[in-house]
């Protein structure tokens, strides 16, 4: 890469050399431009006359003459790998050159090579090592979290390790997948969920996010179209980081910390529990027309209920309060340790890291462990031949929480009435432990699974790459990689008999699965490049070959003789076993040609053909073509009078990529051999057949601005995309009559259009310095079409795709609130007239007859992260806002038991109290009357407001000066504390507005909670030395 | 020259070959593939057994739903899964995922069934095997086509029949989307011919012994009772004679006898079982067991507890009823026994309930076929302990066949056929039919729905 920073700049200089010599008129001035660090002189930086072509580059002393016109003002001067300086013409122009880059110098990873930032006409964010190091993340792919525009990021819960939600400009499927591609050092990376038990998890765990350069989101299509049919969610480039030639740099990172879960949520006490569960007795008494003091009585009930469920502790008078829902959450703690070593020399560079990360959860039972090592090469064998290999190792064990939806997250424990006592005064045990009752707390105390039982998933990942790069004649270079991703993982899951509540083993049960998946890939391809006049060409041509194959074993055995055996060879029982297999292929042929006219025209035509195992015999094969173009409008002579005006450039581009995220074997009409029955084989019709089957079509237009004012110190970029999806890959309902309950089919249609906006500053550059950088996207996504399907999902089925909406709004009956005379729960009716709404309610004997309507939508219209950085000598700062706006919660999960007026007998959340009482009250809450579902229907009562901001990372740091680390015998020596989501603002009712119950995940089935665990809230103490 | 041979190597390197991308999936076969020997034709009959033993069928939803619709007198009803809850509270609505589950389910074993009959040309070996699947094929058939029409539709009887929608008879596999898959509902009278056609011609193919599989007694068992439901008192009388003189099964000696068929029984079936799903540790489920069991402290009992049996029903016992001890207390609420075993097996019919039929049609009939109506009734009542009655009366034999029965899924079809209210509601209620799944309607505009969810 270092090589092509080179040519890169050397053909920039050559230009402007030419365009020189068109000038006339001028005086003539020389100089020398040095480097500020250490007074070397900087060979080859570019000396230009601002606003024109006229520039000269400096000589191997750092001398340069230029002749320039009379009436300049002001010299431009820019080299790679130094920040631009403007000075005023004089005769001898002395400047000395800051090292750093300035933005639109910067070299940035496209598909199949890089480019330079000023020259790009395709839209690609750019997030770098420094914006995710030694952030508390277990994943990269969180550190685009507010940091890259139109980036969308959901951690969706606390618990470690899971899968976290990208969207990149919108949601552009339905059924397949909608996460972007992510290509690891030109591998596309195994990201498909590989656990077998709770939420998905998050396969990105394995790579050491301190071991990444930089991560490119390829948005649009100019930037996207070379990943062809996996390109329309965008692509996420990751590149790791290489050695650079000089002193050997080592560098020990240490930080330590503890989390607390964020936030809570207001329960009843004791007190307020009985009091409102008596009510709700008693308001069914009065409706069902029994006697309180029948022993048959709902009230009598009640008397049974309080004595039962609190160990006979309870009494009308006094009663102690046991707060369930706080046992579920625990002190985390945060540990990581890092050495990074890199150098090298001209010939051989080399990078060699290692991580140790161990991180407890704060939710009980959770924790995470990673373990990682990284090595990489670069050789230059001959001039012309370049060689590296990169290979990482890794181990991350995780103690799994199960899904949201299981009796055994601690979470559902604040379902739990506060009556009841922890532990069951019999035994001494967990209340619910056998041999006590294990019925006296009221669900399946989750606090035994966690002393019980135990899930643990360990996953060994290797990720390798080598290749070879030759120049073959001049201005053509091939270039061949193979890389490897090998994913070995296995799941250790036991439970003691004491779950037997909740697994129905009274003798215990254990699991073990495996999963190893074998990724291979190689990528071939010629770039040339060539300069001919005012023209500057580069093409590339090439292949990609890539296959998966996965491989899935599992054991299962119950009958422990007891808790002392955990493994499986001790089950008296082998109760299941399986193993199982799948694998997919792509064959990929593209090409690409840039083209650069005066340094003002930019054109950039590629194409792809795809070919693919997923596909159907009718539709094997594809072409992606994108168009793009770039006008530099600043370098033109009608601008170059606007001083304050340093870069501007317009963009266009137009181009078709795919989703062939699809499932493996779609296109088959299959039998599956699963159905046996009292230990015979047995097999089943499993798919129907769609041999026209193919990827989904996204053709993408995108306009963009890129500024800069005042020397570039406000920059920024300004786009408007407009995405639209078609063959939308829909598993089209059929009625399930057919034994079928859908079809997979290319139908439907959606659209995705957008604004993005990314806005630099640098408010103060003296002593005191401060930047600032706003990133803020609206994303409006529509379905158009949809061949007249339903297609729902999430909690309550509530999560649904309609015609003219975005994906997965919440559909259901509207809530009316509550009728003062009676208490009842209203719904408005919104059926259709004659064109008229009838907004008149009815109660909940009348919830049949209400027509559901669309009450929110799980999309947020805006996206933004706001970033500010200051630095003031050897102290720095930086506050790091993210949010969303305009997004709704489905919290019907937790609501219809928890806030439900006693629908059942969960501990309800304190609104509950404000429930009707009396003739003429007017509140949002029905009645309470126990067992009856007043108001507890699915209706958009359980819709809430999603907005939040939240202080996502706050970081102080201080540089020892240099005169104490010189002492020290130390290159640098830094601390820092830093602070993850140390303040939410919001109004979500339950415990975070960044959500997405694991159990109910899917495209379209999104902004839903389960008692789904909230954020962590980290602080962390770090020390960073440099040798 | 040396760089002309790279430029050779790296164009060489960009070739590859297309056949790398014909993968087929190791663990299901094209459909093409999959029915073309007697060995394939077995095992999706087994496939459908398997679909049959599925949670939302006879795993056991839909004895469970038959129990819990509107059961208020009987059953305390204090689970959360809500669509259970509003079943028992006649707070149903067309999403419910149970009504959906079992309509899906018993479709989807219906297409698996389709599939057997569509390929039994296949089957060389000899005419009785032959014979034999296509019975077992035709009796899950017709046993599922009548748990359907008495979920879904209205009760024989209640109007013309031959208008009243019935539900959906599909009688060919599915080999892909046509507008004929988008099938409207047929009478109520259509899907009873049908279900007569299926079960007595399965009676008719089907050995008297097959093993855990359904024989021809199943049939007959299943024939009684859907001649009761239609008040065919003289094919009632007659299939459950059948079945009883076909010596194939035996009344236990004790009615505990009849259950923890795992527990106490490895497995295995008592002799009193006409047809009921075997649960093995690998396989089946049984969610009689899941929804009305309970741990009680002993291995192998379990369930989540939500049916807890109401004082009101247990008093309706005589004293010294064997079934009247047949609960379990624990706290202050009574579970059944019946369901307690985790892997009991999932009852089906019993050989007590085809004295009871005989009984009953032989006393309505005026008959004696095979015994008299006291005869019979009495050696019910004998085998719980309990004195033999003088004389009996219709009510008598409703009232033993009601307690003998309690819990095991057929009391509300008794409410129905006998015109009876079911815990105080009237027995053709509109309340007491699920509706069609809303998800049915939404993608198929030619189903009717009930009248309670229009």
């Amino acid at each position: 890469m270092a090589a092509k920073k080179k040519l890169a700049g050397l053909m920039w200089s050559l230009l402007l050399l030419t365009a020189l010599t068109v000038q006339a008129q001028t005086r003539q001035i020389s100089g020398k431009i040095t480097d500020q660090k250490d007074g070397q002189p900087v060979i080859g930086a570019t000396v230009t006359v601002k606003g024109t072509t006229i520039s000269t580059s400096t000589e191997v002393d750092g001398t340069f003459k230029l002749s320039v016109p009379a009436n300049a003002t002001t010299l431009v001067i820019t080299s790679v790998g130094y920040k631009d300086v403007e000075v005023a013409v004089s005769e001898t122009v002395n400047v000395s050159m800051a090292q750093g880059q300035s933005a639109l110098s910067e070299v940035v990873v496209v598909g199949y090579g890089s480019q330079i930032q000023r020259d790009l006409t395709g839209n690609i964010a750019r997030v770098k090592a420094k914006d995710l190091e030694n952030l508390p993340l277990p994943s990269v792919d969180a550190a685009l979290q507010g940091k890259a525009a139109g980036v969308y990021v959901n951690s969706q819960s606390g618990k470690l390790g899971q899968a976290v939600t990208v969207r990149v400009r919108g949601n552009s499927s339905i059924s397949a997948s909608s996460q972007p591609l992510y290509v690891l050092d030109g591998v596309p990376v195994t990201t498909d969920d590989q656990s077998s038990y709770g939420g998905a998890m998050n396969p990105l765990i394995d790579l050491n996010p301190n071991d990444i350069e930089s991560m490119e989101v390829l948005k649009d299509a100019a930037a996207g179209a070379i990943y062809g049919s996996r390109a329309a969610n965008g692509v996420v480039l990751i590149t790791t980081k290489r050695g650079k030639s000089g002193k050997t740099n080592i560098s020990a990172n240490f930080q330590t910390g503890f989390a607390e879960a964020t936030r809570r949520v207001d329960f009843l006490n004791a007190q307020q529990y009985a009091e409102l569960f008596y009510r709700s007795a008693g308001a069914r008494d009065q409706i069902d027309g029994i006697d309180p003091a029948d022993p048959d009585s709902w009230t009598s009930y009640a008397d049974w209920f309080m004595d039962y469920y609190s160990f006979g502790e309870y009494s009308a008078s006094s009663t102690k309060t046991y707060n369930w829902q706080d046992k579920a959450f625990q002190k985390g703690s945060y540990n990581q340790a890092d050495i990074q070593l890199s150098g090298g020399n001209d010939k051989t560079k080399f990078y060699a890291s290692m991580q140790y990360l161990d991180q407890i959860g704060t939710v009980v039972g959770n924790n995470l462990k990673r373990l990682s090592g990284r090595l990489t090469i670069d050789h230059k064998a001959y001039d012309w031949l370049n060689v590296g290999f990169t290979s990482s190792l890794s181990r991350t064990t995780t103690r799994r929480l199960p899904g949201d939806n299981a009796f055994s997250n601690p979470v559902q424990a604040s379902a739990i009435p506060t009556i009841t006592p922890f532990n069951d005064p019999e035994t001494g045990l967990l209340t619910g432990t056998p041999p006590g009752d294990e019925y006296r707390a009221l669900y399946f105390n989750p606090f035994i699974a966690i002393e019980y039982a135990r899930y643990i998933q360990s996953g060994y990942r290797n990720f390798s790459n080598a290749y070879a790069s030759a120049k073959i004649l001049p201005g053509l270079n091939f270039r061949s990689e193979f890389g490897l991703d090998l994913l070995a993982q296995q799941e250790d899951g036991y439970w003691g008999s004491e779950n037997n509540r909740n697994t129905e083993a009274p003798n215990g049960i254990g699991e073990y699965n495996t999963a190893f998946v074998f990724n291979y890939n190689t990528n071939n391809y010629f770039t040339y490049t060539k300069e001919f006049g005012k023209s500057n060409l580069e093409a590339t041509l090439g292949m990609q070959y890539q296959k998966a194959t996965s491989n899935y074993s599992r054991v299962e055995g119950k009958d422990f003789p007891s808790n002392s055996y955990q493994k499986i060879a001790s089950a008296a029982t082998i109760s299941g076993g399986s193993t199982s297999q799948s694998q997919f292929s792509f064959l990929s042929y593209f090409a690409r040609a840039n083209y650069k006219y005066d340094d003002k025209y930019l054109l950039s035509l590629s194409l792809r053909r795809d070919a693919s195992s997923r596909f159907g015999k009718n539709s094997r094969e594809g072409y992606f073509p994108a168009a793009s173009v770039g006008w530099i409008l600043s370098n033109e002579n009608f601008l170059s009078k606007v001083d304050v005006l340093s870069f501007l450039k317009l963009r266009a581009s137009y181009g078709v990529v795919g989703n062939a995220e699809i499932g493996n074997f779609p296109q088959l009409g299959l039998f599956t051999g699963d159905a046996g029955y009292a230990g015979a084989a047995g097999q089943r019709p499993s798919q129907i057949a769609n041999p026209d089957l193919k990827w989904e079509t996204t053709k993408q237009f995108d306009i963009g601005l890129d500024f800069g004012f005042f020397n570039n110190r406000i920059s920024g970029e300004l786009d408007y995309y407009v995405k639209n999806t078609s063959g939308l890959l829909l598993n089209v309902n059929i009625p399930a009559t057919t034994g079928f309950t859908s079809q997979v089919r290319n139908v439907g249609k959606l659209e995705n259009k957008g604004v993005e906006f990314v806005l630099n500053t640098q408010n103060l550059t003296g002593k005191f310095k401060w930047s600032t950088n706003i990133n803020i996207a609206r994303n409006k996504g529509k379905v158009n079409d949809l061949d007249g399907q339903v297609i729902e999902g999430g909690v309550g089925s509530m999560n649904r795709v309609m015609e003219g909406q975005p994906v997965g709004v919440f559909y259901a009956v509207e809530y009316a609130g509550v009728d003062p005379n009676n208490g009842d729960a209203l719904f408005y009716k919104n059926t259709d007239n004659n064109g008229q709404i009838d907004k008149t309610t009815v109660n909940a004997s009348g919830y049949g007859q209400a027509s559901r309507v669309v009450v929110g939508d799980p999309n947020p219209d805006y996206v933004f992260g706001i970033t500010n950085n200051f630095s003031y000598k050897g102290f720095d700062l930086s506050v790091f806002f993210n949010g969303v706006t305009g997004n709704q919660i489905n919290i019907y999960g937790m609501g219809r038991y928890s806030s439900a007026n006693f629908r059942f007998e969960d501990n309800q959340t304190a609104d509950q109290m404000n429930a009707w009482t009396t003739p003429g009250q007017k509140t949002s809450i029905p009645q309470a009357r126990l067992y009856r579902n007043n108001g507890a229907q699915i209706s958009s009562r359980y819709i809430v407001d999603g907005d939040f901001i939240r202080l996502r990372n706050i970081s102080l740091g201080y540089n020892l000066p240099a005169s104490v680390t010189r002492r020290l015998k130390l290159e640098k020596l830094r601390f820092y504390v830093s602070g993850q989501n140390l303040l939410t603002i919001t109004n979500y009712p339950y415990w975070d507005p960044e959500v997405n119950a694991d159990d109910f995940d899917s495209n379209i089935a999104k902004g839903n909670d389960f008692y789904t665990s909230p954020q962590p809230r980290t602080i962390l103490f770090g020390i960073n030395i440099g040798l | 020259m040396r760089r002309i041979l790279y430029i050779l190597l790296a164009v060489t390197g960009l070739t590859a070959c297309e056949k790398k991308l014909d993968l087929s999936p190791t663990q299901s076969i094209s459909q093409e593939n999959a029915l073309l020997t007697e060995g394939d034709v077995k095992v999706t009959l087994i496939g459908a057994y398997g679909g049959l033993q599925a949670e939302a069928l006879y795993g056991g939803d839909i004895q469970v739903m038959n129990e819990l619709i509107g059961n208020s007198e009987n059953i305390r009803f204090t689970g959360t899964f809500a669509g259970l809850a509003d079943i028992h509270a006649l707070e149903i609505t067309t999403q419910n995922s149970f009504a959906r589950d079992t309509w899906q389910g018993a479709y989807n074993t219906i297409n698996r069934v389709n599939n057997v009959l569509s390929a039994l040309d296949k089957v060389t070996t000899s005419a009785d095997e032959r014979n034999r699947i296509e019975g077992e094929a035709l009796f899950i058939r017709g046993s599922l086509y009548f748990e359907l029409v008495k979920l879904f539709a209205k009760t024989w009887g209640d109007g013309d029949n031959a208008t009243n929608p019935g539900v959906p008879l599909i009688l060919t596999r599915t080999e892909g989307v046509t507008p004929e898959s988008y099938a409207p509902r047929s009478s109520v009278a259509q899907v009873y011919e049908q279900i007569k056609a299926d079960l007595t011609r399965a009676e008719s193919l089907l050995p008297a012994s097959n093993g855990i599989y359904a024989a021809s007694g199943a049939a007959a068992a299943m024939l009684s009772r859907v001649a009761l439901m239609q008040g065919d008192y003289t094919a009632a009388r007659d299939a459950a004679n059948r079945v009883i003189e076909s010596g194939e099964y035996e009344l236990t000696g004790s009615f505990g006898d009849l259950w923890f068929t795992m527990i106490d029984n490895a497995g295995a079936n008592p002799s009193e079982y006409v047809f009921s799903m075997t649960v093995t540790q690998q396989d089946g489920s049984n969610s009689m067991n899941t929804y009305f069991g309970a741990s009680t402290g002993q291995a192998g009992t379990g369930g989540r507890g939500d049916c807890k049996i109401l004082p009101a029903h247990i008093d309706k016992y005589e004293a010294n009823d064997a079934r009247g001890d047949y609960f379990q207390a624990l706290g202050a609420n009574f579970f059944t026994k019946k369901h307690l075993d985790l892997k009991g097996n999932v009852l089906v019919v019993r050989l007590a309930e085809m004295y009871l039929t005989r009984a009953e049609a032989n006393l309505r009939l005026g008959t004696s076929v095979g015994a008299t109506p006291l005869a019979d009734v009495n050696i019910i009542r004998d085998r719980s302990n309990l004195p033999g009655l003088g004389t009996v009366a219709l009510a008598d034999i409703l009232k033993e066949r009601n307690l003998e029965l309690a819990f095991e899924g057929q009391g509300l079809s008794d409410a129905k056929r006998t015109r009876s209210a079911w815990s105080g509601t009237a027995w053709n209620s509109k309340f007491l039919i699920l509706p069609i799944p809303q998800r049915e309607m939404d993608v198929n505009d030619k189903l009717v729905q009930n009248e309670a969810y229009l």
